[in-house]
């Protein structure tokens, strides 16, 4: 695993996190996973994201059920990420294209409701930091993803997404690629650096941006066209 | 149980599996024959039309012509050169008629040429007395060889080779010292040689056209018609899937809420794990398109789910056509492996214009090596072929490249 993601999040405060879902029963379980978790703290619950918000305006990371009340919230989450908040979406819908539409929406993250306590956990701690993480379903999906404007991908990036989505265990990849496990999340997380391109630009992709410069996880000058985006001074192309 | 005898056992299985379940079978890519069938169409039309055409020419030249040439052989200018053309337009009429029905015509314009050239011999040697009769055989048939001579080409040519003939008669006419008359009479003989001909020729055109766009038309019906019975077939298949997951997951559900079951009973965990797993492969499935590499995986998917294995089958993208012998290649080693799993399992695959990979993880357990080849990577034709086991999971994958 590379660097703690939680390094960086200020102080000793836990991360604030509000749950937007229309089902109770996800809601509590979501809760009793990130219960789990010392450093999380659930600040509101609720079926609308503006009633929740308005409950917990200091909310770190926002989990958004992406179907609510019969119809896909992408509209809802363009907007709070483009208002800066980091919206993780989960969701049981997980064919690549809504994957990537969410991701081009500016989701931090996209996880897929049947990915677990862990893969969860580790997705809200690492988004509250602006740091990407990458769950197999959405590795799957950027790997797979045939948009002719995809971002483009190095061999080893894709091969990491591909193995990732495929075993589901970093320590596999890493004994596949014969690279070390270190290694393999860079590769992945690169790869979800580089969707920060596609889609309309948001505060959000910009965050991630600025973080992996600053993680030295992408180098500037490999990324010109970013800063344009990171600095909004101008649209991009 | 030894590779050699479970691996076929395996595939019998699956197959089976795949007729009981009675998936819709997967729409192979539209076939030529179907494209072809409003082609077929037109050219049958086409027939009918190179029949009616060969038989008038002939029909005429022969029927009309020849009795009259031969009633009149005394009064030609030069009788050899009127039955001597006469015999060679009726053996070449009857070649180019012939190698037109069987599809591989004459060359039109060397064919055209010969009977402009015959045109002119014949006005030349029929003489004045026979110049609007009958016998001069070259008003009443040539037209008809023109039709044969540029069948399927444009019309402008037929209209160029008839307006040739019209010319070369309007010099015979004021070369034999026209009167008013005889003008008259040509301009009533030019229409009658014109309109027939290029009335059968415009009409056969226009009937191929309309008949291979009526074709094309039920055609397209056909197809929609098939697509949607397999969409229907489709959906009864998974409504009916449903009702079976649902039953599971709702007695599961049931027993858990009226506290028959325990939420720590590993036995319960199981039930509620494949229900759920259940869900979630009919939830993701999608068989909008339809592919036989996808529909083999889920037949194998299937079974094994049946034989209480949970499993989650993910798939990305749509497999391009694939020789049978490459989906064979990448199907077989992972249901083989599949057969051996424990526990649960992954299935995923995930593919591109270019390349196709399949790939199966299972938790690792102790005991023999699953069926399929030894671990290590192999390489058969286009296909990679990679298994290992890392104490943690086994991992099988097969790969095509274009």
């Amino acid at each position: 695993m590379g660097a703690d993601p939680v390094a960086a999040v200020s102080g000793d405060r836990p991360v604030g996190v509000a749950i937007v879902d229309d089902h109770p029963v996800v809601v509590e379980g979501v809760r009793a996973w990130l219960a789990t978790e010392p450093r999380l703290t659930v600040l509101a619950t609720g079926d609308d994201p503006d009633e929740v918000l308005r409950e917990a305006p200091d909310a770190d990371v926002v989990l958004l059920d992406l179907r609510l009340h019969g119809r896909m919230a992408l509209d809802k989450l363009a907007e709070l990420s483009a208002a800066g908040r980091r919206v993780v979406v989960y969701s049981e819908h997980t064919d690549p294209q809504t994957m990537l539409a969410a991701l081009d929406a500016g989701a931090a993250a996209f996880l897929a409701k049947h990915e677990g306590r862990e893969h969860c956990v580790e997705t809200v701690l690492a988004a509250a930091s602006d740091r990407p993480y990458v769950p197999p379903a959405l590795a799957g999906a950027m790997v797979g993803d045939p948009r002719p404007d995809r971002p483009m991908l190095s061999d080893k990036e894709r091969e990491a997404l591909l193995l990732w989505f495929q075993s589901m265990s970093k320590a596999s990849v890493a004994r596949r690629m014969q690279i070390s496990e270190h290694t393999v999340k860079q590769y992945v997380d690169r790869a979800r650096i580089k969707y920060t391109r596609a889609g309309r630009p948001a505060a959000t992709k910009a965050a991630l941006l600025a973080r992996a410069i600053e993680d030295g996880l992408v180098r500037p000058e490999e990324i010109g066209i970013y800063r344009s985006q990171a600095t909004h001074d101008r649209p991009t192309p | 149980m030894s590779a050699d005898l479970n691996a076929p056992a395996q595939r019998t299985d699956a197959s089976q599996a795949a007729t009981r379940a009675s998936v819709p079978t997967p729409r192979e890519p539209v076939s030529p024959e179907a494209l072809a069938a409003p082609a077929a169409v037109a050219h049958a039309s086409d027939r009918g039309a190179r029949i009616a055409a060969v038989a008038i020419a002939l029909a005429w030249h022969v029927v009309i012509a020849l009795p009259a040439v031969l009633t009149a052989r005394a009064e030609f200018a030069a009788p050899a050169v009127v039955l001597g053309t006469w015999v060679l337009v009726a053996v070449t009429g009857a070649v180019a008629g012939v190698r037109l029905l069987q599809g591989s015509p004459l060359p039109p314009w060397p064919l055209a040429a010969l009977l402009l050239v015959v045109d002119a011999a014949v006005f030349a040697a029929a003489g004045e007395r026979q110049l609007f009769a009958a016998a001069n055989w070259v008003w009443g048939t040539l037209g008809w060889f023109f039709v044969l001579a540029v069948w399927g080409q444009r019309v402008i040519g037929l209209i160029a080779l008839l307006s040739t003939h019209a010319l070369i008669a309007l010099v015979a006419v004021l070369g034999h010292g026209a009167e008013p008359a005889d003008v008259a009479r040509y301009v009533m003989y030019v229409y009658g040689t014109f309109s027939l001909p290029v009335a059968v020729f415009v009409g056969s055109t226009v009937i191929v056209g309309l008949a291979r766009e009526r074709a094309a038309v039920s055609a397209a019906g056909h197809a929609m018609a098939a697509e949607r019975d397999a969409a229907e077939r489709g959906r009864q298949e998974r409504r009916d899937r449903l009702a079976l997951v649902s039953s599971a997951a709702g007695r599961v559900l049931g027993d858990l809420a009226a506290g028959q079951a325990d939420p720590g009973d590993p036995e319960v965990q199981r039930r509620c794990m494949l229900a759920a797993a259940r869900l979630r492969r009919l939830i993701a499935e999608s068989d909008d398109v339809p592919d036989p590499l996808l529909h083999e995986l889920r037949a194998a998917a299937d079974l094994a789910e049946r034989s209480g294995l949970p499993i989650d089958l993910v798939t990305i993208g749509t497999p391009p056509p694939l020789p049978v012998e490459v989906r064979r290649r990448l199907a077989d080693p992972l249901t083989g492996t599949l057969a051996d799993a424990r526990e649960w399992a992954r299935l995923t695959v995930v593919s591109g214009p270019d390349e196709v990979v399949v790939s199966l993880v299972t938790p690792d357990r102790e005991g023999p090596e699953a069926t399929g080849p030894p671990a290590g990577e192999h390489v058969y034709g286009p296909v990679q072929y990679l298994y290992e086991r890392d104490g943690n999971i086994r991992w099988a994958q097969t790969r095509w490249r274009r």
